[in-house]
């Protein structure tokens, strides 16, 4: 095995792993998108869910629990924002902004409550050693050259975000689940004459929607980093936002756009060490350019496949148009 | 047109009233809140409103800060009611803060804060409406919308900034990406001496009711509404759709960057890449104005003035987290935004304006 090849096998690992949230996140916002509900504020969602993951977690000394509140947590976010947006009518886009707010701000007031309280208990705010999630590398599976360490040794969130891809993509494509999912976007009165109830569904897409949001705000607390920070996610939620539209409300093109980033992103973390200790010039060159170019790569490799694509997609027909109609 | 101009007093005379009412609610329910979890209500609710307003200074420090949020507040609300959706106010922002003090670093050898000053100001507005036309660019010409170009746009600005900051731009005897700071003399005089207001919040409301005058009373107003409405009648109105969305996006972007500017003058006077989530917050300012101007102003005092107080109470022996202010906002807009859809059905004409442009180009 050449060094060359260990290197792409490392990356593409990397790759899936920082993809992951995003993945998980944006399989949740195409589902809601999909029956007509543009939510702006999956930022907020996520960070919900990595604080509860990570006080739940702190507390009761279980990853598991801590997975389970940050799911929670993301429906009931997705729940206020259901009742602003399917129940209540409001604008989807100015509701998502402040469903955005309430994130930043409970998260933010959650971890300093909570920071005061473990430390006047005399308590370390720091996980209990062992109750956040390590890599599980799957037996055998994961000895397989380059598919191994790619696949199979991920976080236990990673395998359920995969097989999650495997069945919404299944359902959207061949269920009449899916059919209806479609319709609740694209033309709710057709939901409506065939007996399905267009508000009841455009809620449980967000819930399912809210669940991912939380899910994947976890996979960030406990799983990767094992830490919270305020605003931890630094505007990940926003990037999923922009890689649905990206992958124009299909879901391999979503998972293709997150992994897209994620590669280019860890081909960037790779790079900003590799220039220092590589001995081809060509790397060692580019130990003048400031690290922050290196930063801002994902970022503008994402616009720059945008503006080469150069085609809109429409996307569901009734986004933000709540139902039913108003006639004026 | 009497009869027009108090019918349109009355109902804003309303709307005013209803938001004061559900604010004060909100709050109210807030503190209530804060009382459960065993915060003393009076004294919250006393240290709050004298941290906002409870002398000259803490006047002026809360109006300081709703500064920068009545800009990139309009900002976002030129942009939206043209349905230009620029979410990219923060990076704008940041790039007019970062051209500010790249400015007035520079030409510091002048010693003529009377020249420094204006430039410094206008440089960060052209850098931020220049970022903005990057975005419409992309929209126009690559056809990537316009509220993901920003987005992504505002990382890279970000980046940008830091590495400006960490580069040419550093500080001596620092490792962080900071810039020096900015000698006192090139600070925005103040006109209260000894308090937070300087001459850029007369600024910021000298060009809100500019804006208001030119989006109600001038054809160039009337026609960016028109687009924001629906281009396709503009287009048959023979109306210039993509000069308009250009010059919309080249000013919102460059309220922005003036709101860098100033707040970098006026209040922070050195700069690094954690100026303040305020182009974010800018959009829930626009919303809750109703992309109106003069209703930004009201709502970005209101937020100034919440934030402010906060600040106070968490730095006071209570320690409440003054993020409690952000919970409070995201309520406030949620509740009226299910107000406004539930009872106003009937005067939805009104909201259409608001509304139409983002069913229009949502993603």
């Amino acid at each position: 095995m050449t060094a060359s090849h260990n290197m792409i096998t490392f990356l593409s690992r990397q790759a899936l792993t920082a993809a992951t949230p995003m993945i998980l996140a944006g399989v949740g916002e195409l589902v809601g998108e999909l029956s007509g509900v543009i939510n702006i504020g999956i930022e907020g969602t996520m960070l919900m869910g990595c604080i509860a993951a990570y006080t739940v977690t702190g507390v009761s000394n279980h990853g598991t629990v801590g997975l389970l509140a940050a799911i929670a947590a993301g429906m009931v976010m997705a729940m206020i924002f259901a009742a602003a947006c399917v129940w209540g009518r409001a604008d989807q886009i100015v509701a998502g902004t402040a469903m955005d707010l309430l994130g930043v701000g409970l998260s933010g007031m959650v971890w300093m409550m909570y920071q005061n309280w473990r430390e006047n208990l005399g308590f370390s705010t720091a996980l209990p050693h062992g109750s956040g999630f390590s890599r599980v590398p799957i037996p055998l599976l994961h000895q397989i050259a380059f598919l191994g360490p790619v696949f199979f040794d991920q976080y236990a969130l990673c395998y359920i975000t995969l097989c999650l891809c495997v069945v919404v993509w299944w359902v959207l494509r061949h269920t009449r689940l899916g059919l209806i999912i479609g319709a609740l976007g694209d033309a709710p009165e057709a939901c409506h004459a065939a007996g399905v109830r267009v508000r009841m569904g455009r809620s449980l897409c967000l819930l399912f929607a809210g669940a991912c949001s939380g899910a994947a705000g976890a996979y960030l607390s406990i799983m990767q980093t094992h830490a919270f920070a305020t605003n931890m996610t630094g505007g990940q939620g926003f990037v999923v936002l922009a890689l649905v539209i990206f992958g124009r409300w299909k879901l391999p093109g979503i998972i293709g756009g997150c992994l897209f980033f994620g590669l280019i992103n860890s081909l960037q973390q790779t790079l900003q060490t590799a220039r220092y200790t590589s001995q081809n010039t060509a790397l060692h060159a580019l130990t003048h350019v400031p690290f922050q170019f290196f930063q801002m790569l994902p970022y503008l490799a994402a616009i720059v496949a945008l503006a080469i694509m150069s085609r809109k997609a429409p996307g569901p027909r009734y986004i933000n148009v709540p139902w039913p109609e108003v006639k004026t | 047109m009497f009869k027009r101009f108090f019918g349109n007093i009355w109902s804003a005379a309303i709307a005013v009233a209803l938001a004061a009412l559900v604010c004060g609610v909100v709050l109210a329910l807030a503190i209530g809140a804060a009382a459960l979890l065993g915060y003393p209500p009076i004294r919250l609710a006393d240290l709050w409103l004298r941290g906002a307003a409870g002398s000259w200074y803490a006047l002026s420090s809360s109006c300081a800060d709703a500064c920068p949020l009545l800009l990139t507040g309009l900002a976002a609300g030129v942009a939206f009611r043209a349905g230009v959706l620029n979410i990219g106010a923060q990076g704008q922002f940041l790039l007019g803060a970062l051209t500010a003090v790249a400015l007035t670093t520079r030409m510091m050898i002048f010693h003529q804060p009377a020249l420094v000053i204006p430039t410094a100001l206008l440089g960060g507005a052209v850098a931020g409406g220049l970022w903005g036309l990057v975005a419409q660019y992309l929209e126009r010409y690559r056809s990537v919308p316009v509220v993901l170009s920003t987005i992504l746009l505002n990382f890279v600005a970000l980046y940008l900034a830091q590495a400006a900051l960490q580069g040419p731009l550093q500080a001596l005897g620092t490792a962080a990406a900071q810039s020096p700071e900015i000698a006192g003399k090139y600070w925005l005089p103040l006109f209260v001496p000894y308090t937070d207001f300087h001459i850029g919040i007369i600024l910021a409301l000298v060009l809100a009711v500019l804006l208001w005058v030119v989006q109600q009373r001038s054809i160039f107003g009337f026609e960016a509404r028109v687009v924001g409405l629906n281009p396709g009648t503009a287009r048959a109105m023979k109306m210039p759709v993509t000069a308009r969305q250009f010059q919309i996006m080249f000013i919102s972007g460059a309220c922005a960057g003036l709101g860098g500017a100033i707040q970098l003058l006026g209040q922070v006077h050195f700069m690094t890449a954690h100026m303040g989530n305020y182009g974010y917050a800018g959009i829930a300012v626009a919303l809750l104005g109703r992309l109106n101007p003069l209703g930004i102003i009201i709502s970005s005092l209101f937020f100034g003035f919440l934030d402010t107080g906060a600040y106070r109470v968490e730095e006071s022996s209570l320690a409440l987290p003054h993020n409690m202010a952000n919970v409070i906002k995201a309520l406030i807009i949620l509740v009226m935004l299910v107000l406004a859809g539930l009872s106003l059905r009937k005067s939805r004409r009104a909201d259409r304006r608001v509304t139409a442009p983002a069913q229009e180009s949502a993603p």
